[in-house]
């Protein structure tokens, strides 16, 4: 993974020392809630229902033993020992003191880590398959290109101040794990016919309360040129975008007032003007950046693993937590293994001071002490042998996450909600809790296979709820929690917005309606179909029949 | 006829920690019970203006005056405010009472 | 209106500043140097460029540059004004006047922008800095020294840091 150099530690140090000027200048009221807010939340640092919220970027969802280590002793100083794993790849603190913000800041430096632009309206953290480098079939590791679009737009002079938050998401593979059709920017890693790696670039993708995916906006740009044609979108979008309703602030909102030809035309000239202004990366700097991301030394290993094959036989617990939470890594012997941080009735992405140290331990024991954190709110050990995995297995059932529920109805994103967070409507925790504990029997779960259950606890939806196979959305209905359901929605390459099914649920009904959906799909469904595969086929229809009657 | 005012208090969360705070008449606790409770809406005016003197004074951020209900605790009138009152309902460990006790 | 309530900065403090801003209606006094919206620019250009002894012109975030070029050979000063505190169309405008449009003279912000802001608008070309009473110098000071080396190509034509990465290969070699 990547490592700073002393020019990365320099900008690092010189952060933490703005930071603790601007903290000193607020604390002695030399500068006001209204100019201090903007400088707390591009350090991450937001006000919530309970005390400031610290939200620390994990660059392309990587990390290091000896950072989650520090993560870990963050939450038991800094915190109340635990932390939240976020649906953008970050990990989150609940309970934390502005004063003691400089402090944290310099112990996150020292380890290369910090919350630069996780909130504001500024480029936020980029985010990438978090299993890149280690799955097959990638055109290139998408974690190379993340670390030049975090250099780039770190405190960038003219795109720090945006209508709104920008997100960017990178993919290498076919297979979209990136949402990027949901983001800001998409951008799709591919080969043209001349064998030249470059991009397929999308934009204007968004959840919110308008939902959009991303419009495609070049089907290739050449790899050399992505920063000078980054800057153009982001200047059309700085200069025009809108600045007097916050509702309508996203780059979705100008493509859409636009029009994507027109939007596109603005692109292309303002990159025209551009291009050759020298913003776009050095070819040799692109290299060094790349040697970060070259695989951990491995082992030859040939042939089928005995001790592997052999587990898997005697132990049916052990090959269930195979089946869902383990995939193929791209050498022979070697396993990219999930972690679920969803256990049955748990908080999902929640993780305890000393699971932390654990996963860690694992991690440096296991998989070249990387780490990575998915949107799914789960953690990964990208790079095991298959002859250690029954040992990480029965290690996480000692921190109680060898869960075998990866992309199975129990492993539910959901975000904070209104136990936690000042914009909520509703509780999302303990909703996705109650599912979790209706479906907590295990052959019932691989009995109705992959199925994404997202939920958000407001229309700002960071519960990804439009993507989800099955949506919910909380809303409050005079002073009461209520929640909407959605099905159909994905974050793959085939991604769909969910569509609404009708009138929403009380708390109590909501688990009952996600059971009444899903019984359904099991009584309806074809042979190999899924659920999301099930639904295309044959629509809203007779899952509205059961829940709401023949009438509707 | 107009309707009974309903009871009203002040919080906010104090700048230097976040922690979520109640005006008590003469300083700032933790607990809602604890609260000065505003009967009338000429009260609940006095309560908003000490609230944006504590704000200007960077005292206090977010500082709202809030619904409650005429219990000896002044439970809150709306579940947000229950929760910010109380703590996360997922994490009873951490939760703290309305009140001091 | 004279500019009686607010100061001129530039990244090492205060500076003595000739421009009087005029209202659309106010007239000008013969070599003066004279701040006009843009509006009275377009309107009066002819009578503007006669009488003062130097014309400037105050712009918003959501200006029209095809509009400005050709008054930019004669202007002595340009004014972007922040419509609030998070406007980030002037590091825009501010950039665009320097690099496409070749605008080398005064550039000067005004609004509710802060210290903090004063680095990032430096490095889009601004060189002036139009403030309200309240504005710290002292915190501007400060906060223009808060980083010494960037990712990024800034107007000022810094070397970036892949470009300082590279030389530091190429001594090693």
């Amino acid at each position: 993974m990547y490592i700073y150099d002393d020019f990365d530690h320099t900008v690092a140090q010189q952060r933490v020392a703005e930071f603790r000027d601007q903290v000193g200048r607020r604390l002695k009221g030399e500068l006001s809630e209204e100019q201090f807010r903007p400088l707390r939340l591009m350090n991450g640092l937001y006000l919530q229902l309970h005390a400031y919220m610290l939200r620390v970027a994990v660059p392309y969802g990587t990390l290091s033993a000896t950072q989650m280590r520090k993560l870990a002793h963050i939450a038991r100083v800094y915190d109340r020992g635990y932390a939240h794993f976020t649906t953008r790849q970050n990990i989150q603190y609940n309970w934390i003191k502005l004063e003691e913000m400089p402090d944290l800041l310099a112990e996150l430096a020292s380890v290369q880590m910090h919350g630069n632009q996780t909130s504001g309206n500024c480029v936020r953290n980029v985010t990438a398959d978090h299993f890149s480098g280690a799955i097959e079939g990638e055109v290139e590791d998408p974690r190379i290109v993340s670390e030049v679009i975090r250099q780039w737009s770190t405190f960038h002079p003219e795109f720090s101040w945006l209508p709104r938050k920008f997100k960017i998401a990178v993919t290498g593979a076919e297979k979209d794990r990136a949402a990027v059709q949901w983001h800001d920017i998409g951008l799709h890693i591919v080969r043209n016919d001349a064998d030249e790696v470059g991009y397929t670039v999308y934009v204007g993708g968004g959840m919110g309360r308008i939902p959009v995916l991303a419009t495609k906006v070049r089907a290739f740009l050449p790899k050399p040129e992505l920063l000078s044609y980054l800057e153009a979108i982001l200047r059309v979008y700085n200069r025009h975008g809108r600045r007097d309703n916050i509702h309508k602030a996203r780059i979705k909102i100008l493509v859409r007032d636009l029009g994507p030809e027109e939007f596109i035309r603005q692109v292309e000239e303002e990159w025209e003007a551009s291009r050759q202004s020298g913003v776009n990366l050095p070819p040799q700097e692109e290299m060094r950046i790349a040697r970060y991301f070259e695989l951990p030394p491995l082992e030859k290993i040939a042939g089928p693993v005995a001790a592997f094959e052999d587990a898997k036989k005697q132990n049916r617990a052990f090959a269930q937590w195979v089946a869902t939470n383990v995939h193929p890594h791209k050498a022979p012997g070697y396993a990219i293994a999930t972690i679920s941080l969803k256990p049955i009735g748990g908080i999902p992405g929640d993780i305890a001071a000393d699971q932390m140290d654990a996963v860690a331990d694992l991690a440096e024991r296991y998989s070249f002490s990387e780490i990575r954190a998915s949107h799914i709110q789960n953690l990964v050990l990208p790079h095991v042998k298959q002859a250690d995995l029954f040992a990480v297995w029965q290690a996480l059932g000692k921190i109680g996450f060898a869960d075998a529920n990866a992309g199975l109805v129990t492993d539910i994103i959901a975000c904070p909600g209104l136990d936690y967070c000042s914009l909520a409507n509703a509780r999302s925790i303990p909703v996705a809790q109650r599912i979790s504990e209706r479906f907590a029997d295990l052959d019932r779960q691989h009995k109705i296979g992959e199925l994404q259950i997202k939920i958000s606890g407001c229309i700002n939806a960071c519960g990804h709820h439009h993507a989800g196979h099955i949506g919910i959305l909380g809303v409050d209905k005079a002073g009461q929690e209520f929640y909407q359901l959605t099905l159909g929605g994905a974050g793959d390459e085939t991604a769909s917005t969910g569509q609404l099914l009708g009138p929403g649920f009380s708390s109590d009904g909501i688990v009952d309606a996600v059971e009444k959906v899903i019984d359904t799909y099991l009584d309806l469904r074809q042979p190999a179909e899924t659920f999301i595969t099930a639904y295309r086929r044959v629509g809203p229809a007779p899952f509205k029949e059961k829940l709401y009657g023949a009438k509707q | 006829m107009a309707k009974p005012d309903v009871p009203k208090v002040l919080t906010g969360n104090l700048l230097r920690n976040g922690a979520t705070v109640y005006y008590t008449g003469k300083e700032w606790s933790a607990y809602v019970a604890d609260a000065k409770v505003a009967a009338t809406a000429d009260e609940a005016e006095e309560l908003r203006k000490i609230g944006a003197a504590a704000y200007a004074a960077n005292l206090v951020i977010d500082v709202n005056v809030v619904d409650v209900q005429p219990t000896a605790e002044h439970t809150p009138a709306h579940i947000r405010e229950v929760i910010r009152a109380t703590g996360p309902t997922v994490r009873r460990d951490l939760n703290k009472s309305m009140s001091a006790e | 209106m004279a500019l009686n309530s607010s100061r001129v900065l530039d990244r090492n403090g205060p500076i003595t500043d000739g421009w009087q801003r005029l209202a659309d209606d106010e007239a000008v006094k013969t070599g003066a140097s004279a701040l006009v919206s843009f509006q009275r620019l377009k309107n009066e250009h002819n009578a503007l460029f006669a009488e003062a002894a130097a014309v400037g012109v105050e712009i918003g975030g959501d200006v029209t540059l095809e509009e400005l070029e050709p008054f930019l050979p004669r202007l002595g000063l340009i004014v972007v004004r922040f419509a609030f505190m998070r406007d980030g169309r002037p590091f825009s405008v501010g950039r665009l006047l320097r690099e496409r449009y070749g605008y080398t003279r005064d550039l000067r912000a005004v609004g509710d922008f802060i210290p903090d802001q004063v680095l990032f608008l430096l490095r889009c070309g601004f060189n002036s800095f139009e403030v309200g009473p309240n504005f710290s110098a002292d915190a501007l000071k400060h906060g223009v020294a808060a980083y010494t080396v960037w990712y990024q190509r800034g107007v000022e034509r810094n070397q970036t840091v892949a470009e300082m990465r590279l030389g530091k290969a190429k001594e090693q070699a």
